[in-house]
């Protein structure tokens, strides 16, 4: 290769700049593939890591009882996360020892997620309170870490746990409702979340100078309802006995209504759950038994699989609200929507007479009564008091199947109520073919409440109708929307679906419902509560779609019976123990709740002589009363009383306000605080009232006799509620259940 | 190495006496100011979030801007035959910096930064770079066959190798493929055997690897290629720096997000204001703006070539296409690196990227090519065939 002259040769120079010209050209086509070519897919990468929006989260709103007792509140609770791509390569452990200790989280956890330094977001505990919240700050803070950051979220509180937890429901981990009313008012409840949508940097905070879209959060609506946490509470402390008590298969259902507007003052079933931990199965039978399926289960992957179904059958049955979404035979409660039917066609009249051999022929079958060798000779209106079966056979058949239907339709059977709740099941009816069938073997049964189906609430809504004057209400739960400030946004009036009766035969109806509890012999006299003029109606049904003789027993009462206000509806689904009828079981629970609801509702009990002797009554409230004051009402009241202290306030009594105590029963009024005065429960099984009596009463207790008339011959106790030997204040009612073995009861 | 000169003996601080070149000149005070306006635009979200003031790095840039164009003018008027005399001094500085690097505290465990004080820190394989050049030049212009015989090649070969063996050493695998690059490109230049030149490829890539290996620094070259083929493998070290750069150079599509409005410089792309600064400039300038950048880059080295070509004598010559061998080949394997068009290595993009001393030393021997387009054959450049 020549060099001439002085410089370097002309053709290594172009050789160079081809070269690095070529290698120029590379690069610019590299370019162009990068920024025309694969523009898009790097864009939508660059601004997935840049964009970022935050959501302004609305806070959800609450659900009050009627008198603004808070049973659903959103509480404020952290989410702690860390960011690795943060966080000091040397601050790990700390970090990881630091939150294991004050969350109580996995050490092992926390680290491995601390070094996934690509990440901006691991989660590390979810609903951490404020408390610990501020811990973690100060851990924060104490030394200088980086990466740990807490969010805020709200969180759905019931501060009464389980009180009415199948209608308020529960929202999911996504805060949205899930079931009961936080799922039917769902859309008011969360208001509507807000966003700000920004453009950040690579440390998640928002970029200086760059747009910033903000739609303001728009809090939740709050609901106040028209049930009563008092009246919720009886109602599921008595339900929840009865469960117990009965052994209650199938779960029991309870409701309290308002007869006028159709508010649901309380509804419950029981077994229910706590909405604040709504997974757990609070049924203990069924827990046990998960909780053995499961250690059989070991790592057997398909019994797992069957263990996981099982569970979420308990988890949905026990979140089910039974009161409106599982229709039932209704039994001889449902005698009182064809008395009324009958009455007001003028089928009949109280005075009609009947005649009950114990059973009736229809369609060639032969359908007994409840009473072996029959009621005999009655009216119609013993046919009620004594739940007569083949004289609403006749009642029914003498209306017809197209009048039947016709008040059916009336009382809205046919429909749902269309209660402000979700998950609400039609009613199953005989077709209309069926019921029109020339054997009226359809129409027959129906007559007195079996072969149908209805809801509890549907049922209750009707029956409300033939003692409220004829007024079929349409049931409800809201009854005012309140708005994020309190103000009401919405207030529900009640609503008159129809008239289905006239005034005056719902006026004979609930005076001859009157008759089933107070009435001579009436079925539901064990619903009888003191003071108060109560009606009501039982209910015995065969489960006939089902093998076995499974029942369900119920009773429906209602007070005051000459102008009915409060309804109480009690159904007990299978019951075990004491297999009997809806006299015996289910009456006395509804006499127990109106018992304590009533005098707390206002309701002013009036005493006959009788009952100031010897009947129940509810202990006056006295607590705060200056001691003269507590005397003199108590000598009203015919109670006798007792004085423990010497101050001159009362401030404890036993029994406690609204406790049953028996007429002419000693109340110890407590004037100071300190240890109240205990003494030893006698034993009183098997001895007869007189002795009973005594023994309790020389002890010091009040005594409470249940079951069997004390007139019975060889009548002996059975069972008293507090055990021998226990210590127990004195004044408190020992309940003492008679019984004689052998007797027939009413249905 | 036989010493002869192939110029008279002159005076040589005389001021070179012709007009400079002003094509070259303008391209170069062009990409200095679109280098110092994009360094800002890149920097200022670095510079605000992590120094709590955005005009940090533009202040300090412009701190060393400023004089670097005054030394870059006074340069030019001095006759550049001064490095003659200059050769064997610079590599005796380039060493003894090169050696001195590693007492240094390292950044990254690499040794490759000397503090002056709190103020600034420079890379001595700057020096190394030039010193190179400048010796590269003196030996092929005194004696112009050296290159073409085995014996008279093996002294460029002992000073390459020592000088890549202590790049290596640093480490610092871009600057060792710079002068590595450098010194072929020059001896090519100077009339090496193309033949040879494959024997060299052939012998020196292997040796240098196996000099790699030995001094245990194949991990990094090997997480360097792993990182360059996948870097969504390893988004935490170099991978996330090449996927956040090729976020930005895609984002910017073909006519970018206009100046300023960069999203990646918010802390996604880790020093936007070094060796990264062109991926900023794509995603702000889009193609457009990012390919005429290129072009006056291009233009930039075509007029370097121009002032090679026009040189008075083959020293002139040399050095001018040394020197703009040497910053074209930065200018290309910093945006291969940001295009992950080949493996990543810290390469900094002349007259763009942060670094004072840098800028300085890229003015400065600006300043030399400028002094050589001073004194250019009197007689028109003849078209010389090989």
């Amino acid at each position: 290769m020549a060099i001439k002259g002085s410089k370097a040769p002309g053709g290594r120079v172009r050789l160079v700049m081809l070269m690095l010209g070529a290698a120029m050209a590379v690069l610019i086509v590299r370019l162009f593939y990068l920024q025309v070519v694969q523009a898009d897919m790097w864009k939508e990468k660059a601004s997935s890591q840049q964009m970022y929006s935050t959501s302004i989260t609305a806070t959800r709103g609450n659900i009050y009882d009627r008198n603004m007792k808070t049973l659903a509140r959103s509480v404020t609770v952290w989410t702690v996360f860390i960011s690795p791509a943060e966080m000091k390569e040397e601050q790990r452990e700390l970090v990881a020892s630091g939150l294991s200790e004050i969350l109580d989280v996995d050490y092992d956890m926390v680290y491995e997620k601390s070094l996934k330094t690509w990440r901006y977001n691991e989660t590390i505990k979810k609903k951490v309170d404020n408390d610990t919240a501020d811990e973690v700050t100060a851990f924060i803070q104490e030394n200088d870490i980086r990466g740990i950051y807490l969010t805020e979220e709200a969180m759905r509180y019931y501060p009464y746990g389980n009180l009415a937890s199948t209608v308020l429901g529960f929202t999911g981990s996504d805060g949205s409702g899930a079931y009961g009313l936080e799922a039917y008012y769902n859309k008011a409840l969360s208001g509507t979340d807000g966003v700000i949508a920004s453009v950040r940097n690579a440390k998640g905070t928002a970029m200086p100078f760059s747009e910033q879209q903000i739609y303001d959060a728009e809090d939740g609506q709050s609901l106040v309802l028209t049930i009563d946490e008092t009246v919720q509470h009886y109602l599921e402390k008595h339900l929840e006995n009865a469960v117990q008590e009965h052994e209650v298969q199938n779960r029991a259902v309870g409701i309290v209504m308002d007869v006028k507007t159709g508010e649901i003052l309380a509804m419950s079933t029981k077994p229910d759950f706590d909405p604040n931990e709504p997974s757990a199965i609070y049924d203990t039978a069924t827990a046990e038994a998960l909780a053995e399926q499961l250690e059989e289960a070991g790592g057997d992957e398909e019994k797992l699989d069957a263990y996981y179904e099982a569970l979420g059958e308990a988890q949905l049955a026990q979140w089910r609200n039974k009161a409106i979404s599982d229709p039932y035979e209704p039994g001889s409660v449902f005698k009182l929507i064809t008395a009324s039917a009958a009455l007001e066609t003028g089928t009949v009249t109280g005075s009609t007479p009947f005649y009950c051999p114990g059973y009736i022929e229809v369609a060639g079958n032969r359908i007994a009564c409840w009473k072996a060798g029959g009621h005999g000779n009655l009216d119609f209106v013993g046919a009620i008091k004594g739940s007569c079966n083949p004289a609403f056979i006749m009642t029914g058949q003498a209306l017809g199947a197209e009048l039947f239907m016709e008040y059916l339709d009336k009382f809205g059977l046919y429909d749902v109520t269309g209660v402000d709740l979700p998950g609400e099941a039609t009613s199953i009816m005989h077709s209309r073919e069926t019921m029109l069938n020339e054997n009226m073997a359809s129409l027959s049964s129906a007559s007195f409440g079996q072969t149908f189906k209805v809801t509890a609430l549907e049922l209750m809504t009707a029956v409300n109708a033939t003692v409220n004057g004829g007024y079929l209400m349409q049931p409800y739960v809201v009854s005012q929307v309140l708005d994020s400030d309190g103000n009401v946004i919405s207030s529900t009036e009640p609503v008159v679906v129809r008239q289905v009766i006239s005034e005056e035969t719902s006026a004979l109806v609930a005076s001859y419902a009157e008759q089933v509890v107070s009435g001579e012999g009436g079925s539901g006299a064990r619903a009888a509560v003191p003071g108060y003029r109560i009606g009501g109606k039982t209910g015995t049904s065969q489960k006939l779609d089902q093998e076995g003789d499974e029942t369900i027993l119920s009773f429906y009462g209602f007070a005051p019976a000459d102008d009915p206000e409060i309804a109480v509806l009690v159904m007990l689904d299978e019951p075990q123990k004491n297999n009997q009828y809806g006299s015996v079981i289910a009456a006395p629970v509804v006499g127990n709740i109106l018992a304590d609801i009533l005098p707390y509702l206002g309701f002013e009990p009036s005493y006959t002589e009788e009952e100031l002797s010897s009947a129940d009554m509810a202990t006056p409230y006295l607590i705060n009363y200056g001691l003269q004051e507590a005397q003199s009402t108590l000598v009203q009241a015919g109670l006798e009383y007792r004085v423990v202290g010497s101050g001159t306030t009362v401030v404890g009594q036993t029994p406690g306000a609204a406790m049953p105590i028996p007429g002419g029963g000693t109340v110890v009024l407590y004037t100071e605080e300190g240890e109240k005065t205990t003494a030893s429960v006698p034993y009183v099984i098997g001895k007869t009232g007189n002795e009973a009596n005594r023994l309790i009463l020389n002890a010091g207790f009040n005594i409470k006799i249940e079951g069997e008339s004390l007139e019975h011959e060889g009548c002996v106790a059975v069972a008293q509620s507090i055990e021998a030997g226990e210590n127990a204040e004195i004044g408190t009612v020992i309940t003492v259940t008679f019984e004689v073995q052998g007797n027939a009861l009413p249905d | 190495m036989a010493k002869k000169t192939d110029s008279p003996r002159r005076k040589l601080m005389q001021p070179a006496p012709g007009r400079m070149d002003m094509v070259f000149f303008l391209v170069t005070m062009m990409l200095l100011v679109i280098g110092l306006v994009m360094l800002f635009s890149a920097s200022y979200a670095n510079a605000y979030y992590l120094l709590g003031d955005s005009f940090n790095y533009i202040r300090k840039q412009l701190i060393f801007a400023v004089p670097g164009v005054v030394a870059m003018l006074v340069i030019s008027r001095i006759d550049y035959h001064i490095f003659h005399r200059l050769a064997y001094p610079l590599i005796g500085i380039s060493l003894v910096l090169l050696v001195v690097v590693f007492f240094m505290e390292p950044i990254n465990d690499a040794h490759r930064w000397i503090y002056i004080g709190n103020l600034t820190t420079f890379q001595p394989s700057e020096i190394a770079k030039f010193a190179l050049v400048v010796l590269y030049a003196h030996w092929m212009s005194i004696n112009p066959g050296s290159v073409r015989t085995l014996p008279g090649l093996a002294p460029y070969g002992c000073v390459l190798g020592v000088f890549a063996l202590l790049l290596i050493a640093e480490p610092h695998l871009s600057a060792t493929v710079i002068v590595a690059g450098m010194a072929v490109i020059m001896l090519i230049l100077g009339g090496l055997n193309l033949k040879w030149l494959g024997g060299l490829i052939a012998g020196g890539v292997p040796a240098g690897l196996l000099l790699i290996f030995i001094m245990g620094k194949w991990d990094r070259l090997m997480g360097r290629v792993t990182s360059w083929l996948n870097p969504g493998a390893d988004a935490r070290g170099d991978g996330w720096q090449t996927l956040q750069s090729l976020y930005s150079i895609g984002s910017g599509g073909l006519m970018g997000t206009g100046i300023g409005n960069s999203r990646q410089k918010y802390l996604f792309l880790p020093e936007p204001q070094n060796d990264y600064i062109f991926a900023i400039i794509c995603e702000e300038l889009g193609f457009i703006g990012a390919t005429l950048i290129l072009l006056l880059f291009a233009l930039f080295i075509w007029r370097g070539f121009v002032i090679g070509a026009r040189a008075r004598d083959r020293f002139g010559s040399f050095l001018a296409l040394g020197l703009t061998v040497q910053l074209a080949l930065q200018v290309l394997l910093n945006i291969a690196v940001v295009t992950n068009t080949i493996p990543a290595t810290g390469i900094g993009l002349p007259f763009f990227s942060y670094g004072g001393t840098s800028l300085m030393m890229v003015l400065g021997q600006v300043g030399v090519l400028l002094s050589i387009s001073r004194q250019p054959k009197t007689e028109e450049p003849e078209e010389e065939t090989p």
